[in-house]
């Protein structure tokens, strides 16, 4: 694939909405890394976010054409598909069920690390921005952004007023911005 | 509402990461539409995340993509280019694997094989159902022929065994042949008549055999006498239509001659002597 060309955006997609093979061969070569590090930030077994990969970019395929350009970038599009993916995932039973039998502790907020096929991603992109934060916007990412629940659920693990918990989000997203940049 | 206020409110960042609830969603979307700065914001925002994203980014295992590829019957080694579907046809069309699209294929072929048979085979049922017609009314004939000759053949052994009856009675060697000519009687009313009388002398039994004898008027009919010591007695009535060879007639014992004159239809006790059409004697 030396030579594949370099494709803008807009050609990208409407390549991929018109089931062009090349155009998901670009598109895996190119965004499979970034798609797959977001996978470990939330499920560090590589094995197990190998499998949630290969459903993200099938979903990709297969729901390319829910994709609407007016409401943000592909990459973004993607990164929500493969964010959810991994949530949903990590909410299924058999994922549940499996983490019983292993009588693995409570995955800790920000400190996966010790088994061989875990990858540490704490230094890697946003989480490493995130380590940035204070610790209790950290948490509170943590919970609405890698586990996936909304701020009433966030408001009543935490035990403070879904205000505050809105609030809060919102001021660590603020300085997430200006950490990214 | 103030639109920088809005875009610093930590939405834009909320609404990227999918953290905002519908309703936020909703207000962010169609602010969006409305204002270029948060579009721009959102822009900007995205982009900062799609590189931090790119940065120090994990490769996958290798052996991902050709599974990946794999389940989605994409064949990655083909360097042919693949002209892009028409876009009308592509969300149908696409998502098919190769597999069932060309299973599709023999289903056309299947059908349109089927339909060729079923037309063929139409017009081989119409041909053979034309020549089963055909092929029954022959029979049909031929069984109603074979009839007509059964019959036939049932009519001709019938006459044959009456002519073979009548020649075994002529070849007797007992009998006495008595020719009974028209022009024995001078009176005759047609003198070229001519009848031949078989008399069976052991048995006494009479046959007739009508030679040339001319039409009876209706009402009327010939009878045969025999002339016993100068007396006629009467032999019995005969036609001359429709008669087999030989007539039997009555038994006669005895005899020098016979004769025939027209009677009344039924016979007569005498004869009409002026209606004698044939007479002749017995040579012993």
């Amino acid at each position: 694939m030396g030579t594949t060309p370099t494709y803008s955006e807009p050609e990208l997609i409407k390549m991929l909405k018109e089931r062009d093979n090349h155009s998901f061969t670009y598109l895996y070569n190119n965004y499979s890394g970034a798609l797959y590090t977001i996978i470990l930030q939330i499920i560090p077994d590589q094995d197990l976010a190998s499998d949630v990969l290969q459903e993200v970019f099938i979903n990709i395929w297969r729901r390319i054409d829910s994709y609407d350009p007016t409401k943000g970038r592909l990459f973004t599009w993607m990164l929500n598909v493969a964010r959810n993916a991994s949530i949903d995932f990590l909410r299924s039973k058999s994922y549940q069920n499996s983490k019983k039998n292993q009588e693995l502790p409570e995955t800790l907020p920000l400190s996966v690390s010790g088994q061989s096929t875990h990858t540490n991603v704490d230094g890697i992109g946003f989480k490493k921005v995130l380590l940035k934060l204070k610790v209790e916007s950290r948490t509170l990412i943590d919970l609405a952004y890698y586990k996936g629940y909304t701020h009433e659920e966030i408001a009543q693990i935490e035990k403070i007023p879904l205000g505050t918990v809105k609030t809060r989000i919102r001021t660590a997203l603020i300085q997430l911005r200006e950490h990214l940049k | 509402m103030n639109i920088q206020e809005y875009i610093s409110s930590g939405i834009v960042e909320s609404y990227v990461l999918g953290l905002a609830d519908a309703a936020e969603k909703a207000e962010f979307e169609r602010l969006c539409a409305e204002h270029a700065e948060v579009r721009a914001a959102r822009d900007q925002f995205e982009n900062s995340l799609e590189q931090d994203a790119f940065t120090e980014a994990i490769e996958p295992p290798a052996f991902l993509k050709d599974k990946i590829f794999a389940s989605l019957h994409i064949n990655t080694e083909s360097s042919l280019p693949v002209a892009p579907l028409p876009s009308s046809d592509a969300k149908v069309v696409g998502m098919h694997p190769d597999g069932s699209r060309s299973a599709l294929r023999w289903m056309r072929y299947l059908v349109a094989a089927s339909v060729i048979l079923l037309v063929g085979s139409t017009i081989l049922n119409f041909y053979f159902f034309n020549r089963y017609k055909e092929y029954n009314d022959r029979y049909t004939q031929l069984v109603a022929s074979q009839q007509q000759l059964a019959a036939n053949n049932t009519t001709l052994q019938a006459k044959l065994q009456g002519f073979e009856t009548d020649l075994a009675i002529i070849r007797n060697p007992d009998m006495a042949i008595v020719k009974l000519p028209g022009s024995n009687v001078p009176t005759s009313p047609a003198p070229t008549s001519l009848a031949t009388v078989y008399w069976n002398l052991s048995n006494k039994d009479v046959y007739l055999m009508v030679n040339r004898m001319p039409e009876p008027a209706s009402g009327k009919q010939f009878q045969l006498w025999a002339l016993v010591d100068g007396k006629p007695v009467s032999a019995g009535v005969f036609d001359t239509q429709n008669a087999t060879v030989l007539v039997r007639m009555k038994n006669i014992p005895n005899a020098q001659g016979f004769a025939i004159t027209l009677e009344k239809r039924g016979g007569s006790e005498a004869p009409t002597m002026e209606q004698m059409y044939v007479l002749g004697t017995v040579k012993t």
